[in-house]
């Protein structure tokens, strides 16, 4: 089973990302499991995911505590056990700290074993001089960049080219080891390739 | 000196023999539940069976303490927050809540009487339980959520970070109304009988709160519960919280306790001799998959710059018996 793991603040595009992620590697032949924070808009079942309890967000704040941790290992030795998915996608909360999650994800080896995907975290270039700037975000601004395998530059559909290079340029400051995507999920641009990272292929 | 007094003197600063061997955080594994017949999901809301699981940290393993509760989803299911059991999950998991109550500040319904509000009366027998079964020989333990915590389980943390820029009025007097619960069920526990208590502020941690946040948003809070609760008391926050540790000293909490992810000889340098300062283990990496003869050095690293080391999270219930056996032989030499 293979984690991917889509981070980033409020309202950066996670969820909608995330949806046509699934939907991408569905016909790619995968399936997929999403763990969100937003039970309500995926489509999973809702009871499904209440009843293993596919949420990983119940401890707010950066400190995926233990006991957020421990639920999440429980959920996917049940989903390894069960659903058998190739890929299980996290959504974490906007303040999550990635690499916290992607260490608290484990599997029992007795179910299966857990391969890592790539942490993908979005960027808001809508707001990017906001996430660059101001002070009472740079701690969780930084954290997230830096553990992320892969940014995409998300709703650069929304955003000027400037804004955009401004963004990537920042982006890079923070984690120049970064790979850069240009994602803008409501036209379909990077999709695709976000869906061939996270299956492990090349661009 | 009794395990009571080590661990009560400790905090206070006086002398000991040597440092207690405890948690201030939740503690409570599947060979006890197993031993007494308790269902972990069941064991949150029955405060017989609370009291028995942790008395058996102590009697079956010789862990220093008795620490209700185990999750921590208490305070936010008094406030008006829904709480998922997981009733009939196979697996053991953990509450979480289900439905957070807060939107704007005007959702925030404190309950008039606490000590009859969800399960905080819960809490309190079990504390009174305990006290009965254990008499004056062990320390029991409580803890609670911090401010900005706690305001993470009634509205979405990310949600409270991003109205704090715009209406930061708002947000203090929302941190306010949590802190006042805080004080006053702290209270409740104490009067029950709890020797110490922990308050975890773990949302705060400096991997994604900026000091300057900490000092203007949440520090005035965790300052003015701290010198209202009763004592000892304990102030954990997780993550690397070096950028932060002088104000959580002068939080005024008898002891600061930090995670595996804090270089605490940097923090003993920052505070000082004096400072009572908890090192904690990472309780997945050392108890959980640790393998026999590695938990004890594992936990025992540390030490250096440590007042005492004790886990820096809750334990997953889901350990080996012989690890938690391992750790507290290896920790009490
Ligand atoms: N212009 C534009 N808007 C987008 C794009 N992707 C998402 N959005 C919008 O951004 C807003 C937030 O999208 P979500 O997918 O819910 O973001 P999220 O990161 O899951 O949000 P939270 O879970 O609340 O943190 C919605 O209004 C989306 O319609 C995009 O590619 N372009
Ligand atoms: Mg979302």
């Amino acid at each position: 089973m293979k984690l991917v793991q889509v981070a980033g603040y409020l309202g950066s595009g996670k969820t909608t990302l995330i949806l046509s992620l699934v939907k991408e590697l569905a016909t790619r032949g995968r399936k997929v499991a999403v763990l969100v924070n937003d039970v309500g808009e995926v489509p999973v079942d809702g009871q499904v995911m209440e009843k293993y309890g596919l949420t990983v967000k119940d401890i707010g704040g950066g400190c995926i505590c233990c006991q957020v941790a421990g639920n999440m290992r429980a959920t996917l030795n049940n989903l390894a056990r069960n659903q058998k998915p190739d890929i299980v996608i996290i959504e974490p909360t906007g303040m999550a700290v990635p690499s916290a999650i992607r260490d608290g994800a484990t599997i029992d080896p007795k179910f299966d074993s857990l391969n890592h995907g790539p942490t993908i975290v979005l960027f808001d270039t809508t707001r990017a001089e906001k996430f660059l700037t101001y002070e009472t975000l740079e701690r969780l601004v930084n954290t997230q960049l830096k553990d992320a395998d892969i940014v995409a530059l998300s709703k650069t559909d929304s955003a000027s080219p400037e804004k955009v290079e401004y963004a990537r340029s920042g982006v890079l400051k923070i984690n120049p080891k970064a790979r850069i995507v240009m994602l803008a999920t409501k036209t379909g641009e990077g999709v695709p390739e976000l869906a061939a990272a996270a299956l492990g292929e090349g661009v | 000196m009794t395990p009571r007094e080590r661990v009560v003197k400790f905090l206070n600063g006086e002398p000991v023999d040597r440092p207690p061997v405890f948690s201030g955080m939740g503690n409570v594994i599947r060979p006890v539940l197993d031993k007494y017949g308790i269902v972990f999901s069941r064991v949150h809301r029955d405060p017989a069976a609370m009291a028995k699981a942790a008395a058996g940290m102590y009697k079956d393993f010789g862990f220093e303490c008795a620490v209700v509760p185990f999750d921590l989803a208490v305070e936010a299911e008094a406030i008006g927050s829904v709480v998922n059991y997981y009733d009939d999950v196979d697996s053991l998991l953990y509450p979480t809540i289900k439905e957070k109550c807060v939107k704007t500040i005007d959702d925030i319904k404190i309950p008039a009487d606490l000590s009859k509000a969800g399960r905080i009366p819960v809490v309190c027998e079990a504390i009174r339980l305990l006290r009965k079964e254990l008499g004056d020989e062990v320390a029991i333990g409580t803890y609670i959520l911090g401010p900005f915590t706690l305001m993470g389980q009634l509205k979405e943390l990310d949600e409270l970070l991003e109205e704090s820029f715009i209406e930061p009025e708002k947000t203090n007097e929302m941190l306010t109304m949590a802190s006042d619960v805080i004080i006053k069920v702290l209270k409740l526990y104490h009067d029950a009988g709890a020797d110490y208590l922990t308050v975890r502020e773990m949302g705060a941690t400096s991997d994604v709160m900026s000091p300057n946040s900490f000092r203007s948003l949440v520090k005035p809070h965790l300052q003015r519960i701290h010198a209202a609760i009763p004592r000892p008391n304990i102030l954990h926050i997780c993550g690397n919280t070096n950028y932060i540790i002088k104000d959580m000293h002068e939080c005024g909490a008898n002891a600061v306790s930090v995670d595996h992810k804090n270089c605490v000889p940097e923090s003993r340098q920052k505070l000082g001799d004096k400072a009572i300062i908890l090192s904690g283990f990472d309780p997945v990496k050392v108890l959980m998959q640790g393998k026999p003869g590695k938990i004890g050095p594992a936990a025992r690293e540390m030490i250096p710059g440590a007042s005492a080391v004790w886990p820096g999270c809750d334990i997953w219930p889901e350990i080996p018996g012989e690890n938690m056996r391992e750790l507290v032989g290896a920790l009490k030499e």
